[in-house]
């Protein structure tokens, strides 16, 4: 299972010589600009749905990084109209879930409904892309962003250096 | 009246004309102007001046729009150029973009061009193997194509030349099939590739070597270097924005540069070379016709001398177009041959595998550079049923992964754990293929582009010999990754994947030894025009297996030498 997840993260065919280096896909809020894709509204929705994935502790969490702008922004430029059509369809459909299960919109419900609402989502095969979708952007939008290159992944645009064969960690 | 139009010619009149600012018309105008010559070099594509044009170099990953990705509004109008490995949203402005300047594929080829000063050398990968005389001695063997009018022996002091001038990094690995060259220090291998080649040395008794790839990296730099105003290679590993350090050899960094600093340079961009003036009185060329990228007017320069670099296909292109009652099919084309016999290095396949050993080990750093698998089919004899052979790419890392799977602070907190999975390994075939006359390009007689030049028809495909060169690259991968104890070995060809993305495009105006079956003579004059010189990809007799770039450089910079000499013998 984890092995799955490991290929996916890694995004690119096996076969390209070439393996991307950790910080080939990253943004920042300045360099992506405001989306059109969503009324405001759903903007607000989006900003939760990326928190509730990744929340803030004691560091900053998707919603004050501002990876909801980083979702709209690639879905609207780099995919074609079926990933936007089920993006947008699936917004609508979580507003619609939670209000079935909580009686309230999900920007009102407390982090463990959100959390449980987007797991039930994951488990269902009609709103699963979605939540899919949403999510491998999320995590591509934070260990991509600034902050996360920064600070926890230590960049270093300039190694000056190659060694080919060192202990791990 | 009568003297501003003297004074106008004279002032379009140089000594020698290079046509095409790139890999090998950078070393043409280098030469040309370190020999005194009065040069002008032209290139259709703006200017690009080193470190000043490159705009993408120093920006932080974060500050791309896409995250460095391609968006989709510009993958699907640049079907062909989108292809490339290299186009991404870092690079994607060093690139032809498909509908700027479109050429017709009667077999779908993918052409991917550079138009700009420094053309390719800006985003290429560097890689530089000279080829041996088993490559030159191909032809003649095995009877494809025509004989080289060259050896490896007479073109070995050119690789030393420009290798010095250029910087290239390697290991003397003492190969027959792969002659060692001057070098700055080599990269090294990770773990896992030192394991193959170890492994590979025993089984195969020293046949199959596999080494650190040579590459035009600074990894030491030397005085000459210095002296380009070029420094150390950093290791950034994003080469193809262009390199503020000159850390890899470029046009833009070296040779334009240099040419630039003997005073003898009249560099032009934002200049399309329409066609070679042909003068039949004095049986020979006398200038080019150029039209100006932007206001589309056309212009004559003068020379004694013109250098044709514009890249292989390009160079084609030019020649067909340059028409004249003595020469009605083009340039030299006495025979019918100019355009023919196109090849290319056949990169269609791959190989991926893991090694679930050394998993207490990694890589540390970045390197512009992998291992190589030297061509080991058909080199001292013929020994499978298809001609000529293949190398290859070969690398090694570790593959790294963050749990996905959980939401969350549990999510958050794997994300910030990266973890080491198995080693990746992987290989690219380069295989050579067959120069054939029905593999062409030619001038399509209606239609033209937006400068008034005729659209470029290719016509080049995969053949059966391909067919089983791809065949034996699996078999024998996966035998040699077995004995190396490679798990989960998988093949990764595409029938559908159509030539060109190698870009190591060759022929069509190529050397050869008679006039009937050949263009250029050994010292790459045409045949039947000697003061105009063909010293890119178009000249080759034959592919090889090598990347190809490395042997433009000495070829150019031998006949550029020899054409200084004639000059000065009143021969030209
Ligand atoms: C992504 C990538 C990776 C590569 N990797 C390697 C590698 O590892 N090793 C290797 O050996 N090679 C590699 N190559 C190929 C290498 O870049 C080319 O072989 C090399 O640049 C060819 O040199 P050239 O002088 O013939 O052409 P170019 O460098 O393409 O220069 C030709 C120039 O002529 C100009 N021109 C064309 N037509 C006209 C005209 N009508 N008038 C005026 N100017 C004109 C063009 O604008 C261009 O600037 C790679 C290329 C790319 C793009």
């Amino acid at each position: 299972m984890k092995r799955r997840a490991a290929m996916k993260s890694l995004g690119v065919a096996l076969g390209g010589l070439v393996a991307l280096p950790a910080w080939a896909n990253s943004w920042t809020p300045d360099s992506i600009g405001n989306s059109t894709l969503l009324a405001l509204n759903d903007e607000i929705l989006l900003a939760e749905i990326v928190e509730t994935f990744i929340p803030e502790t004691n560091t900053p969490g998707a919603k004050s990084l501002k990876v909801q702008q980083f979702v709209q922004r690639m879905i609207q430029d780099c995919y074609d109209d079926t990933a936007k059509n089920t993006f947008k369809q699936g917004l609508l459909k979580t507003e619609e879930l939670a209000l079935k299960a909580n009686n309230k919109p999900f920007v009102q419900c407390d982090a463990k409904q959100r959390t449980d609402l987007l797991l039930q989502m994951s488990n269902d095969a009609a709103t699963k892309p979605f939540i899919g979708l949403v999510k491998n952007l999320t995590i591509r939008g934070y260990t991509n962003s600034e902050y996360y290159l920064v600070n926890i992944a230590k960049y270093n645009m300039v190694p000056g250096f190659y060694k080919g064969c060192v202990p791990v960690g | 009246m009568q003297n501003l139009n003297i004074d106008s010619i004279k002032k379009r009149s140089f000594d020698a004309i290079v046509i095409g600012s790139g890999i090998s018309g950078g070393w043409s105008a280098k030469e040309l102007t370190g020999k005194g010559l009065k040069t002008l070099l032209l290139e259709r594509g703006p200017n690009v001046e080193h470190i000043k044009d490159y705009p993408t170099t120093n920006m932080n990953p974060w500050e791309f729009k896409h995250g460095g990705q391609i968006t989709k509004e510009m993958r699907d109008a640049n079907p062909v150029a989108s292809r490339c490995y290299a186009f991404n949203e870092t690079s994607a402005h060093f690139f032809v973009k498909d509908a700027e300047h479109p050429y017709i594929q009667e077999k779908p080829f993918d052409w991917i061009r550079g138009y700009q000063v420094g053309g390719k050398s800006l985003m290429w990968a560097r890689g530089t193997q000279r080829w041996s005389q088993y490559d030159f001695d191909g032809p003649a063997r095995d009877g494809f194509a025509v004989e080289w009018p060259i050896t490896y022996a007479e073109l070995a002091p050119w690789y030393s030349y420009v290798e010095i001038f250029a910087g290239i990094s390697g290991n003397k690995d003492g190969l027959a099939q792969l002659p060692d060259g001057e070098f700055l220090p080599p990269h090294e291998q990770s773990c896992v590739e030192k394991h193959f080649t170890d492994v590979m040395a025993k089984k195969y008794n020293g046949a199959r070597p596999i080494i650190i790839g040579r590459c035009a990296h600074l990894t030491q730099p030397q005085p000459i270097h210095l002296q380009q105003g070029r420094g150390k290679c950093q290791h950034r590993n994003i080469c193809e924005r262009g390199c503020p350090f000159g850390g890899y050899f470029s046009s833009n960094s070296s040779t334009i540069p240099w040419a630039r600093q003997t005073g003898k340079l009249t560099l032009q961009p934002d200049s399309v070379v329409h066609s070679i003036i042909f003068d039949e009185k004095k049986n020979k060329a006398t200038g080019v016709r150029v039209v100006d990228a932007n206001t589309k007017q056309m212009t004559e320069y003068y020379a004694k001398i013109i250098f044709v670099n514009a890249a292989t296909i390009n160079t084609n292109l030019i020649l067909l177009n340059s028409k004249s009652t003595r020469f009605p099919n083009g340039l030299g084309n006495d025979n019918g041959l100019l355009g023919k016999y196109i090849a290319f290095h056949n990169f269609r396949t791959t190989m991926s595998a893991e090694y679930e050993g050394m998993l207490d080990s990694t890589t540390a750093g970045s390197r512009p550079n992998g291992s190589y698998i030297p061509r080991f089919r058909n080199v001292f004899k013929q020994e499978t049923d298809f001609l000529r052979g293949y190398a290859a790419g070969f690398s090694a890392s570790r593959m790294t992964y963050n749990d996905t799977s959980g939401i969350g602070e549990d999510l958050k907190t794997s994300l910030s754990n990266r973890k080491f999975g198995n080693w990746r390994v992987g290989s690219h075939m380069m295989g050579e293929t067959i120069p054939k006359e029905s593999n062409y390009v030619a001038l399509d007689d209606k239609q033209t582009d937006a400068w008034g030049v005729p659209l470029l028809k290719v016509s080049v495909a995969y053949d059966d010999n391909d067919e089983k060169m791809i065949k034996d690259f699996h078999e024998q991968l996966t035998e040699m990754y077995t004995a190396a104890g490679f798990t989960n070995i998988r093949t990764h060809d595409n029938p559908n994947k159509a030539p060109g993305l190698d870009i190591h495009e060759m022929g069509g105006v190529r050397m050869g030894k008679d006039p009937k079956t050949s263009l250029l003579n050994k010292w790459n004059q045409l045949h039947a025009c000697k003061n105009v010189f063909v010293t890119d990809g178009a000249c080759m007799t034959s592919n090889s297996t090598q990347n190809p770039s490395l042997t433009f450089m000495a070829i150019t910079a031998r006949a550029a030498n020899n054409a200084v000499e004639e000059l000065k013998k009143r021969n030209l």
